[in-house]
C-alpha cells in the first residue's frame, strides 16, 4: 500500500516536472493574439478593429498588412494627436513585434482601418480578418473579430 | 510620445488654474458660444438652440473610424454616470467638419448611435471656419485615394460651455470616462 502510494505519489511529482520542463521549453504559441474586436459604425463608413499581439517567439516579427472578405480594404493606421490637432497616419512600414513584447492596437492609437463594408454589421457578428506576417511562418494569420457596440470604451 | 506631453502640459496647466478639474478650465479665455450651422433635419440654427443649459461639443467627422468615435462614446458614458437630474440638463454635441460626406441624415444615425441626447450639426466652409476659428482650433482635408476617400484633422478636444453660452471646459481624449464626469459634474453643479 505505502508502495504503490508512493509510486503514484512519484509518478505525479515527474510528470509536473515533465511538463514544467516541456512548458518552459515551448511556450504554446509563438504569437498570442487577444481580445480581437471590431467597433461598429453605423451608415457603412469605415470602422476600426483592436486587439492585442505578444510575440513569444524568438525572432522578431512585423504585421505588414491585413484583408477581409467583409471590407473593400484594409490599412494599418495609427491615430495621433499633435497640438491638439487629431489626424491618422498610415502605418507603411507595418508595426514591429520584438521577442517578449506586447503590442496593442488599441483606441486612440493602432489600428485597422476597415474600408467599405461589403454588408451591413450586427453588434455580435464574428469577422474574419487575415493578418498578413513577415518574420514567421506561416505568413498568413486568419483572427475571428467580434463585432462591439460603438459606445464600448 | 506627444500625446504624453500634451497630457504633462494639461496637468501642469490645470494645476496652474483650478485644481479640480481634469481638463483644462477655459472660463475667460475663450470667447462664448456663437454660431450658424445646419442641424439633423436639415434646418439653419445658431447658437440659441443650446442657451439655458451646458452643452458638450465635439469636432469631428463620422468616415472617423477611431479617435471620434471613442471619445464620442467616453463622453456619453461619462453623460451617463452623472446623476439623472444633471444628466438631463446636459446636451452633447457633434460638429462634424466634413460636411460633403456628413449629411443631415448621416449625422442624425451617427449621433442617435451614441446617445438619444446628441445632436448633430454641420454647415458650409465658411461657417465651419468661422467657428473652428473662433476656438483656435483648425481641420483639414487631405489627399483623396483612388476610391475618393479622405482622411479630416480635427481638433481631439471635447468643448464644455455653459447654460449662457459661456466657455467653461476643454476634456481631452485621453481623460478618462469619470474624470470627464466629474467635470462635467461640477460644470453642471455650478451652473445649477
Amino acid at each position: 500500500m505505502g508502495r504503490i502510494a508512493a509510486g503514484i505519489a512519484a509518478l505525479v511529482v515527474l510528470s509536473a516536472g515533465a511538463l514544467w520542463w516541456v512548458s518552459t521549453l515551448e511556450p504554446a504559441e509563438t504569437l498570442e493574439f487577444s481580445n480581437p474586436r471590431i467597433r461598429l459604425v453605423p451608415g457603412g463608413g469605415p470602422m476600426a478593429a483592436y486587439f492585442e499581439i505578444a510575440n513569444h517567439g524568438d525572432a522578431r516579427v512585423r504585421v505588414t498588412g491585413a484583408r477581409s472578405d467583409a471590407f473593400g480594404r484594409v490599412m494599418i493606421h495609427r491615430s495621433v494627436v499633435e497640438d491638439g490637432q487629431a489626424r491618422m497616419r498610415h502605418q507603411d512600414g507595418g508595426v514591429a513585434i520584438v521577442p517578449g513584447q506586447r503590442v496593442a492596437f488599441a483606441p486612440g492609437g493602432l489600428h485597422l482601418m476597415l474600408m467599405r463594408p461589403q454588408k451591413a454589421l450586427n453588434v455580435g457578428d464574428s469577422v474574419e480578418i487575415v493578418l498578413e506576417l513577415d518574420g514567421i511562418v506561416p505568413t498568413e494569420w486568419p483572427l475571428d473579430f467580434i463585432v462591439v457596440p460603438i459606445t464600448s470604451p | 510620445m506627444n500625446r504624453v506631453l500634451i497630457f504633462v502640459l494639461v496637468v501642469v496647466l490645470a494645476g496652474c488654474g483650478d485644481r479640480s478639474f481634469h481638463g483644462k478650465d477655459i472660463a475667460h479665455l475663450m470667447p462664448p458660444l456663437a454660431f450658424d450651422l445646419v442641424d439633423e433635419r436639415g434646418q439653419a440654427v445658431d447658437e440659441s438652440i443650446f442657451a439655458g443649459r451646458p452643452v458638450a461639443i465635439y469636432f469631428g467627422f463620422s468616415h472617423c473610424p477611431d479617435i471620434c468615435p471613442m471619445t464620442l462614446a467616453k463622453l456619453a458614458a461619462a453623460a451617463r454616470a452623472l446623476p439623472e437630474a444633471q444628466r438631463e440638463r446636459l446636451q452633447l454635441a457633434f460638429v462634424s467638419v466634413d460636411p460633403a460626406r456628413d449629411t443631415p441624415e448621416r449625422l442624425a444615425e451617427y449621433t442617435g448611435a451614441f446617445s438619444d441626447r446628441m445632436i448633430g450639426l454641420t454647415g458650409d466652409q465658411r461657417q465651419l471656419t468661422e467657428l473652428t476659428r473662433r476656438y483656435r482650433v483648425t481641420y483639414g482635408y487631405e489627399e483623396p485615394d483612388a476610391q475618393g476617400n479622405y482622411e479630416v484633422s480635427h481638433s481631439s478636444a471635447i468643448w464644455v460651455f455653459g447654460p449662457e453660452l459661456e466657455a467653461r471646459l476643454m476634456l481631452f481624449d485621453n481623460l478618462a470616462i469619470s474624470e470627464m464626469a466629474a467635470d462635467l459634474k461640477r460644470v453642471l453643479a455650478e451652473s445649477g
